[in-house]
């Protein structure tokens, strides 16, 4: 079987010659000396079948059928390539034309910034925990020290499924949960939709994201509470950031404050500004009643808590000045944050 | 809460803040403005001027030539009203002046005589509803002076956010104990002008009774000591009920409130100034002179003061004179018993009402007053004896009238002040600074605390009456150090941390791993609300806002195709939207169930346009590749298959699609998880020239267990051998039983069977298709000879006719 042998060697040279050929031209005299219907090498080779052996001769034909196909498969794909080459630096090709584009998907900018929260946290030792959406009235409320018949109970107007049953209108019921779950020390933060009887506008959706936080252990006090929000909002907000807190009033937290940042900006000119105080979260140390509920020893155990909106830190972050637009799903508006 | 900065500067003598700094120290006290109105804003222009002279109008009757002293001399002013008074002064609006609403002062001819300027009246300035006389100012002025800082309207508006627990920051009292650096220390209430008519009330006796008291022929009775522990009242007759004086008047309207007569002012103002609502009966209506108070009985129904006849419920509490209800107790009075211009004498009603008690009642009546907003809240108990005193002052001040006897006071359930223990070591415990017990009683004492006693350990503080529905516990008054100490004055130190005992929830990785992939996958991430109309959900709500939003979603894909309608709607042609989100299926007698969704839809181009070309539209295959990215991420060893019908996907999300174009995900058990396909026109309205539409929901585990780690094969090192074969596929034949037959057939050697052409052409039978298949063969540890591969590839062909009667096309 010389023949076939003779083949083989002949494909490997015309493959090694196909890949050596630069330019379409070249290609094509690497073409035409092998495969060339007169004075091709595998053509040739073809002619001398009928000096074969009859017994050889279906083997040696079928081979060099094959080495033909083969070659002809390889001198297209490098011609491909060539032609696509040219399109990057020979003549012919055109580099001013926009790149090959595909679609870009995004995440939803809201939860952009639920993920960059969670990072910061994430660094700072918390997990992630997470409860129903229908919740009860002891979870949503009475667990977290908010009597119905207190005035605190109107501050969320609640949507309710049945007497007892409802909506969450914050995450915080999360806490109560995990604390059910888990025994101390706890460090979690908690993002989830919220449901509120809010109608439509510039402000408010009946239904939003919230992230909770919450950590409980020995010797957890409002010092550590400060550092630990003041050090969220430097890395969140940038080094500069200022961060204030202001006394307030959650039935679950005692004390309770609202944390408010002033971020230092770039103006065009170059010159840093800093901004009005933006109110970002509530925030406290869990109220001893609210530990006592879940059967946590409020005398050896203290922690903190604290819950914000993600959508309005989103509004700030990328000059939205209507919530709606963050829930109308536009393409062209939600193609802007890749 | 709305109060006068004036009127805060007057209950807390020398606070000397301006309104910044009085809005930047709220703030830090935990009761922040809101909004803050410059009351004199609009009074810029207006100055003083004094009439000179007066004489009528040569050409009109009504009105009059006036010579003005102004600020730049004397001018002619034309005046409208009648009585103008030589020698008086008045608010003036010289030319040029811009007036409250934007009138500007021009010089004009009125009747062919010249007027340079403007005599003011209370309502062009704002200040009042009397627009029928120009205002006279009492006493002497400067001429040209500011005519806001002359008479004391320089003044500011606050609206001040109160927090629920903070009852006492209801009253400008409240607001000055926080204001003033001295705090209670601080406060001292001012004489009224004109108030030694009202000396009498501040001195008169007080008879005290239990559950029953009488003074001046007027019996007070009180039947649920457990809902009203205290009722006092002070009869004032020969009252003259008529507009309030100016500067009472103006100092309601500085807070907010609208003057009525000077009977309901003096109460309205009392209630401003100390927190203690009050109200004023016209005594004669009172039957018997009689005051109970008790729970309401069946079928009795009041017609309070708004006019509205209000049926009341026994659990209610009522005011009843001997025969009848005459006012819901804490929330409104009645209109039979109100004092109007007839009244001659008065019964001042000044209670303390049970706060649990009023807010159900005033739910239960859908209403909400500035009483029943106090009440809720708690009042101060130990201001009650004050504020009726000075009620009555006030209107003996304002409406003349004497006081008959002595104070009534039904008193069942006495007020006692309570007390609190706070030990210092839990100060420092949960505060993290280590405070002396001096420091903390000199921190509270401004508040109104008092140090009762001190044991080795704690300190017992008397908690004042205006604290007292707040603070009950060591915590609170914890709060309090804090608070007064200032949040800004503590430090901030991170302190090592343990690693709490929860784990990071699976499903938040799982859904951060999906989101990744599909914004990877070109798809963008959407919210869509959980609320839908009736037809999407089987969970209704309550209490819903409208008919849209009335039920909880049963799946997530019918929201995100509203909005492919409204991405269609507004000419956005190439939609691809993803959508973590939650679902809601009933469970009877409990809480529904809720399984977390992705869900995808896709329609338009797939690439942009682009000069290479775009790649065609999207279509059911699509949908097919993203539940196969989900499948493999949610569900390890599941698998997409096309949808037969039958059990698997939920009724009313296999109505969404076209029949015979719908998959589903099954997890490695078999269970249907996903289902997707091409969208039904009657389930997404859009227009017509829109592409497919092709969606699908995967329900995802409550637990994702981590995949299985990934046990790697080592790279072959001999090469492979491929065979290109096309299949006939004759019309009815499914594809995939070709392939799966093929994959089948090869035995261990074939290693892949790869699509690469599906054709259809005239050359080809009715309906018949050529599948072009690429099979690739490769051994362990050597060389496949042609033979072999050839053998393979037979064995192949022959499984494919033997299973699907298919063969190569020749």
């Amino acid at each position: 079987m010389a023949m076939i042998d003779d083949l083989r060697q002949l494909e490997r040279d015309a493959v090694a010659a196909i890949r050596a050929a630069r330019t379409p031209d070249e290609l094509e005299r690497v073409r035409v000396r092998y495969l060339g219907r007169r004075e091709g090498l595998v053509s040739g080779m073809l002619r001398r079948l009928g000096t074969l052996d009859p017994a050889e001769r279906p083997a040696a034909g079928a081979a060099a059928n094959r080495a033909k196909k083969a070659l002809a498969g390889a001198l297209a794909e490098r011609l491909g390539e060539l032609t696509a080459a040219a399109g990057a630096s020979g003549p012919g090709l055109d580099l001013t034309l926009p790149s090959r584009r595909k679609w870009r998907g995004t995440v939803h900018p809201v939860n952009q910034v639920i993920d960059d929260i969670w990072a910061i946290f994430r660094s700072l030792g918390f997990v992630r925990a997470r409860g129903p959406e229908v919740d009860t009235e002891w979870y949503n409320f009475v667990a977290l020290n908010t009597p119905l018949d207190h005035p605190a109970a109107d501050e969320q107007d609640t949507l309710y499924l049945s007497p007892g049953l409802l909506l969450r209108s914050h995450t915080s019921p999360v806490q109560i949960r995990t604390m059910e779950l888990h025994e101390p020390p706890i460090r979690i933060i908690a993002p989830g939709m919220v449901y509120r009887r809010d109608t439509y506008d510039a402000t408010h959706t009946p239904a939003f994201a919230q992230i909770e936080g919450l950590v409980v252990d020995e010797g957890v006090t409002f010092v550590d509470f400060k550092a630990t929000l003041a050090e969220f909002a430097r890395r969140f907000w940038g080094p500069g950031t200022r961060v204030r807190f202001r006394p307030s009033f959650f039935p679950f937290t005692e004390p309770s404050a609202e944390v408010d940042v002033k971020r230092v900006i770039v103006r065009e000119d170059g010159r840093e500004e800093e901004t009005d105080w933006i109110e970002i979260m509530g925030a406290g140390m869990v109220d001893p009643a609210v530990l006592e509920n879940v059967g946590y020893d409020s005398e050896r155990y203290t922690g903190w808590a604290f819950g914000m909106g993600p959508a309005r830190v989103a509004l700030l972050r990328h000059g939205v000045r209507d919530l709606r637009l963050f829930y109308e799903n536009d393409m062209r508006f939600l193609g802007q944050f890749t | 809460m709305k109060v006068s900065l004036s009127w805060l500067r007057d209950v807390a003598p020398g606070m000397g803040l301006t309104p910044d700094e009085a809005m930047a120290r709220l703030a830090l006290r935990g009761a922040p403005v809101e909004e803050a109105e410059d009351l004199a804003a609009g009074l810029r222009d207006v100055v003083i001027g004094r009439v000179l002279e007066t004489r009528p109008h040569p050409n009109a009757d009504r009105l009059t030539l006036c010579r003005v002293a102004g600020p730049e001399g004397e001018v002619a002013v034309v005046c409208g009203a009648p009585d103008v008074r030589e020698g008086s002064f008045y608010p003036f609006a010289p030319v040029g002046a811009v007036l409250p609403g934007g009138f500007r002062i021009g010089k004009r001819k009125i009747r062919g005589e010249v007027s340079q300027g403007m005599l003011c009246s209370e309502s062009e300035l704002g200040l009042g509803e009397d627009h029928a006389g120009i205002m006279l100012l009492d006493g002497a002025y400067e001429v040209g002076a500011p005519f806001a800082e002359a008479t004391g309207l320089r003044d500011w508006r606050f609206d001040v956010e109160v927090t629920p627990n903070r009852g006492d920051l209801l009253s400008h009292v409240g607001i000055a104990r926080e204001l003033h650096p001295e705090g209670q220390a601080a406060i001292a209430l001012p004489d009224f002008p004109g108030g030694r008519d009202g000396a009498s009330a501040l001195e008169a006796g007080l008879v005290r009774g239990a559950s029953e008291s009488r003074s001046a022929g007027v019996r007070i009775a009180i039947e649920d000591p457990d809902l009203c522990p205290r009722y006092l009242g002070a009869v004032i007759r020969g009252v003259s009920v008529g507009p309030s004086p100016r500067w009472l008047a103006s100092r309601l309207r500085a807070a907010g409130a609208r003057p009525i007569n000077n009977v309901v002012d003096a109460t309205n103002y009392v209630m401003l100034e100390l927190g203690q609502p009050l109200h004023a009966f016209d005594l004669d209506r009172l039957t018997d002179a009689t005051i109970v108070v008790g729970r309401a009985r069946p079928g009795e129904v009041l017609e309070t003061l708004d006019g509205e006849a209000r049926p009341v419920i026994p659990e209610m509490l009522m005011i009843r004179d001997a025969r009848r209800p005459v006012a819901i107790a804490g929330v409104m009075g009645g209109r039979d018993s109100e004092v109007a211009g007839g009244t001659a004498d008065v019964l001042l009603e000044c209670a303390l009402f049970e706060p649990k008690q009023v807010r159900a009642t005033r739910r239960a009546l859908g209403m909400s007053t500035d009483a029943s907003y106090r009440f809720e809240r708690g009042v101060d108990p130990s201001a009650m004896e004050t504020a009726v005193r000075r009620a009555a002052a006030l209107i003996l001040a304002t409406a003349g009238g004497r006081l008959d006897g002595e104070i009534i006071d039904a008193c069942p359930v006495p007020w006692e002040p309570p007390r609190v223990a706070l030990r210092p070591s839990r100060v420092a415990h949960l505060l993290g600074v280590d405070f002396t017990a001096d420091e903390i009683s000199g921190l509270l004492r401004p508040l109104g605390y008092e140090v009762a006693g001190r044991a080795d350990d704690a300190l017992e503080f008397v908690v004042p009456g205006h604290r007292c529905h707040d603070t009950l516990r060591e915590v609170d008054l914890i709060e309090e150090v804090a608070r007064t100490h200032g949040y800004d004055a503590f430090p901030q130190v991170l302190s090592p941390f343990r690693p709490g005992t929860a784990p990071d929830h699976p499903l938040f990785q799982l859904e951060d791993r999906l989101r990744a992939l599909l914004a990877a996958d070109g798809i963008s991430e959407a919210q869509t609300p959980a609320l839908g109309p009736a037809g999407d959900g089987d969970v209704e709500l309550l209490n819903p806002m409208s008919a849209e939003e009335s039920r909880l979603r049963r799946d997530r894909l019918p929201g995100l195709l509203r909005h492919v309608e409204r991405n269609m709607a507004r000419g956005v042609r190439d939609v691809r939207l993803f959508e973590l989100g939650t679902a809601f299926a009933p469970v009877p007698d409990g809480a529904p169930a809720e399984s977390a969704r992705v869900a995808a839809v896709l329609t338009g181009r797939r690439a942009p346009l682009q000069w290479c070309g775009s790649e065609g539209a999207f279509d059911v295959y699509d949908i097919a590749r993203v539940l196969e990215l989900v499948g493999a991420e949610a569900y390890p060893g599941g698998r997409v298959e096309v949808w037969g019908g039958g059990d698997g996907v939920p009724r009313a999300a296999g109505a969404l699609f076209v029949p015979e174009r719908v998959y589903v995900l099954r997890a490695a058990e078999g269970g249907v998880v996903g289902w997707g396909g091409e969208v039904v026109a009657a389930a997404v309205d859009v227009p017509p020239w829109a592409g497919a539409v092709v969606g699908g929901e995967v329900v995802l585990p409550d637990l994702p267990v981590p995949r299985p780690a990934v046990t790697a094969t080592e790279l072959p090192e001999h090469p492979a051998s491929q065979r290109d074969v096309a299949f006939l596929l004759p019309a009815g034949t499914r594809a995939g039983d070709v392939l799966r037959s093929a994959s089948a057939g090869g035995g261990r050697l074939l290693e892949a069977v790869e699509t690469f052409d599906l054709y259809v052409g005239d050359d080809l039978p009715p309906g018949a298709r050529s599948l072009a298949v690429r099979l690739r063969f490769r051994a362990r540890g050597r060389t496949l000879t042609d033979k072999e591969v050839d053998r393979a590839c037979r064995r192949v062909l022959r499984k494919v006719k033997e299973e699907t009667g298919v063969e190569p096309r020749r």
